[in-house]
This record gives C-alpha cells, structure tokens and sequence, in this order.
C-alpha cells in the first residue's frame, strides 16, 4: 500500500504521518516513511531523536556529497533506502529525499521532487507501506503523482484557507485517478460545521480531534505518540491506521 | 540573434536590456537625496541578482556581457553614494525612513506568514503609506486574507508572454513595466492594499500556476518606484526562497511559530536569504522557549480572536480590530520603517 499524505503547511501532515507509520508497524506491517519536504522534520514525529533529525542526510545530500551528479543514472529506490534510510522507533524505516540548505542547491531542487517520484513511483508496496509525507502545498502531490491503487490523505484544520487547499487537493487526486482519498479533518470535532465544510466533496471524512497534547509535543519537538499516547488525536490515528490496515478505505 | 546564443543566453540578454531601461528611468528621474536613495537600492539588488544569470549563461559574449552590465550598475552605485554625500546627512536619514519597504516573509508553513503579511499590508495602509501586496504561493492564502475569497486574482495571462529561455517558458509581456503592471493588472483590496499574485495550481499540469512566476518575480524586481512599499508572501519551507523568490526585498522577515519544527525551520532558512536584513518575527508568541536557538526581533502575541478570524478567512483588522496583535503588528511596522537606516543600500 502506498499512502500519500498533502495538504497545507502547518495543517499536521507529518504529525499524521509520523503517528501513522508508526501504529501500521505496530500492526505487524513493514513500513517506508518517505519524508519528501525539502524541510525534512518528519523524523520529529517519528520518534527519532531532535539532534539525529537536525543532522540526518537526504538521499540527494548525500549522493551529491559522495561525489554523484544530476548526469550520473539515479540508483534504484531500494538500494537508496538501504544505504540512506534510518531506523526509526517500532521498526519504521525512515528516508528523506533531499533537504535544500544553500541558495546555490540547484541540483536538489529539482533532485529531491525526481527522488520522491521514485520512491512514490518505483519502490515496491505489495507487502510493505510506503508512506509519503509531502511538501506543503499541490505541487509535490503532482511530483508523487499517485496512481489509481494508492491512497491520498489530504490533511486540513478548520480555516478556510486549509480547507480550499485540501478541497484542491481532492479533486487533484482524483483527476490523477486516485480513488482512495480520505479527507482528514485534523484539529476539528465532528460537528455539523464541519460537515458543512466538507459535505460537497464526496469522500469519505475521518476526524482528529483538537489535542492540547500534540500542542505540547510540538512546542518540545518530541513525538506525541511517545508523551501522550492515550491523547485523543493520537487515538484517532490509531483508529485510522486500523482503517487503512483493513483495506477498508474504499473507493 | 548570434546562432552560438542558446535561449537562456537571450533571456539573460532581455533581462539585461528591461533592467538597464529601469535603471535609466530612475537616474533620470533622480533629483533629491530619496531619488538617490531608490538608484542606489535598485543598482544594489540587480548586482545581486546578476549572480545567478552568470552561473547559467553559457556563451562568452554573454559573459563579457554581463561583466559590462555588472561595471554600469556599479558605476549607478558609486554614483548614487557622491550624489547622496552632497546632501546634507540629517536630511540623508530623514529620507530613508521615506524609501518604501521591501519585504519579504518567509518560514514554516502554518506560522501565520499570510495573516502577518495582510495585517501588515493593511496596517501601513491605514497609516497612508501606498502597499503593493505579493502573492507568491502556487496555492491560496494572501487573496483569502485581503478579503477576496477564493477566486482568481492571478497575474493575467496578457501580463505574460511565452520566452524559451525563462524559468517554466514565461516572462513580463514587452512594453509592460513593473508598476504599469501593478496599476493596470492588480485588484485593489481593504484599506486600498494592492494586491497581484500567482496563478493557483488547479490542475496536474501547473501550466496556468508556473507561466506568471517569472513575471511576477521580475514585477518585483523591477519595481523601482521609491514610494511604494512592498510586502511579499511566500511559499511554506525552503523552496521559493531557493529560486530567488525572494530577490527584490532588502528585509525578509522569517516568521517562527510556538513550534520545535518551526524554529528548526527558521535556522535552515537563515542562511538562504543571503546578504539581507533578517527580522525574526515570534507569532503567537508565549516566551522565549517557543523558538530555541532564535532571538527574535518582534513578538506578536498569540490571540484566540485571531485564531478564530483565520477559520472564517477574516481579516484580524476587521474582527478584532482591538486585539494585542494588531498593536504588535503596528510595532513591527515601526521597526521595518524607523530601522531601515540599516538596510543597506
């Protein structure tokens, strides 16, 4: 199963998806966190360490570091993610594509969206998750470019900016062929606004609720998950993953 | 056309030949110590922009090219300093504080970039400055912020033109300046804030979304006019600073919420502003353990009232006009306008 995960910067992507991968390994399952951002953090949400987070090397970081240039032919995704990827708690293994640093990283830019079409794309998912967590915004949802089997979580809080991205988002999938998308509703109570907001996209709605606890997980850059794990949001997302796990997530 | 030119070596050439027109116009025009003041900021930014045209062009000529370009602008910029050194320094300080702003905001997505970059633009408006609001976000939020919805506010596309050797195949249609693009193309929004943005991404393609990037950019860039202030809103994370987005502010404000993320953010993005003033701006401020290993410049206070105008899309000016934040906002304003004696220029 492949699951991308988009939305509005600050809406809680990787918070979502840190949780996510997570609990899916926790359900036996293997699990490739993709932290696609050029701003890589996902590691906070995974668990791993702040100091490991800050200094962590990108597959394109380091292949450019070894010596590798946009002319050489890209390794395949699976040796990427062996030789790059690092252990995170409960066996998740975690890759980022490329993390911009300097004003002159013209190979990374346009690297690291090519690198995260290859881990969308190319690593195999038949018996693992591969889950993406991908830059704020539409266009790297258009980089991964999901495909008719994979499923698209689009993450959205309460404002009208947020929402309008993740309604974008919907209809962006589904010109791309997805039909798995999910509309997660993070930060919200399922009330009727909400519903409101959401009724006339059509697709199946899975509320998050608002958690003073990933506030306090945020404010600290810890995985809420490790401080708070009964927290109501990261018990949503336990749920979530029960969902996803039973391949009840359908079109 | 030389047939060795490759379409980027002709790019580079038309920008040099739009930008050295801009450059002329503002000389001409130049008769006080604020006339100087905006040649001297304008020689300044496209030296720093030419930086990146001499890495890509390929051709020689080119490079001797832009070398000539280069010694012109410096020749503008010395000029400027002799013609600045006649008057008298008192008068000299008073007139910067007059030279409009250039801004640009930057940081984590989520921070509040966009709510800080139309309350401002608001707020110094209502003060009867002339603001010119940027929208360079591929996805919507300033527009929503300004009051406009969720419709297209987009660069039109009579705006643009297609050019092989531009960034995405797009420039400023020719004969168009900067601020007769502004004048002519912009919506005009509350308090009198003119607003111009990218197209949105609405489909796979992106075409619509990317052909007014380098028009858009280049709108900044060359708008020299020293009495408008300009305020620009970028894309979340690293990326647009990346292209340059970026490149017509002389003060980038680097927005940092009460995050770990968001203040890891700020650190990685620091060093992409290049030789820019940096103002640290502290959103929804609490205390000082919000943003480790930041001093920030400016605190705005976090506010419930604000949080609850961003879920409807209001503006903080008009639901809570009263709130703490409007007042920080004010004091930011202060700030950008009382220490722009340490912009260089």
């Amino acid at each position: 199963m492949k699951i991308a995960v988009t939305g509005k910067g600050g809406s809680g992507k990787s918070t979502i998806s840190g949780a996510l991968a997570r609990q899916l390994a926790r359900r036996g399952l293997e699990v490739v966190a993709v932290d696609a951002d050029p701003n890589p953090n996902l590691g906070i949400a995974l668990g791993v360490p702040r100091e490991q987070v800050e200094v962590m090397r990108p597959i394109l970081n380091s292949l450019l570091e070894s010596g590798h240039t946009h002319n050489d032919p890209q390794p395949a995704a699976e040796d990427l993610l062996a030789r790059y990827g690092v252990d995170a708690p409960d066996g998740v293994r975690l890759v980022a594509t490329g993390k911009i640093e300097r004003p002159s990283d013209a190979c990374l830019c346009c690297g690291s969206h090519n690198t995260t079409r290859q881990f969308f794309g190319d690593l195999p998912a038949d018996d693992r998750v591969v889950l993406a967590d991908l830059e704020a915004g539409l266009n790297d949802l258009i980089w991964a470019h999901p495909g008719a089997d994979d499923v698209v979580l689009a993450v959205t809080e309460g404002s009208t900016k947020s929402v309008e991205i993740a309604r974008r988002a919907c209809r962006l999938a589904a010109e791309m062929g997805v039909t798995r998308i999910v509309l997660v509703a993070n930060r919200t109570v399922d009330d009727a606004e909400v519903h409101r907001l959401f009724d006339e996209m059509d697709i199946p709605i899975f509320i998050v609720p608002e958690d003073p606890a990933i506030e306090a997980s945020d404010h600290l850059g810890v995985a809420a998950l490790d401080t708070d794990p009964k927290s109501p949001a990261m018990v949503a997302v336990a749920a979530l993953s029960d969902l996803l796990a039973d391949g009840m997530v359908r079109s | 056309m030389t047939p060795d030119l490759t379409a980027r070596d002709d790019a580079i050439l038309e920008m040099m030949a739009r930008e050295t027109a801009v450059m002329d116009d503002l000389v001409l025009r130049a008769q006080d110590p604020l006339g100087w003041l905006a040649v001297r900021r304008q020689a300044r930014s496209f030296r720093q922009h030419l930086e990146p045209a001499l890495a890509v062009a390929s051709a020689a000529r080119v490079g001797a090219e832009i070398a000539a370009y280069d010694a012109s602008l410096a020749r503008c910029y010395e000029r400027s300093g002799a013609e600045l050194g006649e008057y008298d320094p008192g008068v000299v300080a008073t007139e910067r504080g007059h030279l409009g702003l250039r801004v640009a905001l930057i940081g984590k997505g989520g921070v509040g970039k966009t709510v800080l970059a139309s309350t401002l633009a608001r707020v110094l408006a209502r003060r009867g400055r002339t603001v010119f609001a940027a929208d360079l976000d591929t996805n919507p939020g300033l527009a929503i912020s300004l009051g406009l919805g969720t419709g297209d506010f987009a660069l039109p596309s009579a705006a643009v033109e297609e050019n092989a050797g531009s960034n995405y195949g797009w420039r400023l249609a020719a004969g168009v300046t900067a601020v007769e693009a502004v004048r002519r193309y912009a919506t005009i929004t509350a308090d009198g804030v003119h607003y111009l943005g990218l197209g949105k991404i609405g489909s796979a393609d992106k075409i619509d979304a990317k052909q007014s990037v380098v028009a858009l950019t280049q709108i900044l860039l060359r708008f020299g006019d020293p009495s408008w202030d300009v305020i620009a809103d970028l894309e979340a994370g690293p990326t647009t600073p990346f292209e340059g987005y970026h490149a017509f502010a002389d003060t980038v404000l680097v927005v940092v919420g009460p995050s770990w993320q968001s203040a890891l953010t700020a650190r990685r993005l620091l060093p992409m502003v290049g030789d820019r003033r940096t103002v640290i701006v502290a959103n929804r401020f609490r205390d000082e353990a919000d943003h480790p290993g930041l001093e920030a410049d400016v605190r705005i206070p976090f506010d419930a009232a604000v949080a609850e105008a961003e879920r409807h899309g209001s503006s903080p000016v008009d639901s809570c006009p009263d709130s703490p934040v409007i007042d920080a906002v004010g004091r930011l304003a202060d700030h950008l306008l009382t220490t722009s004696q340490e912009v260089k220029v």
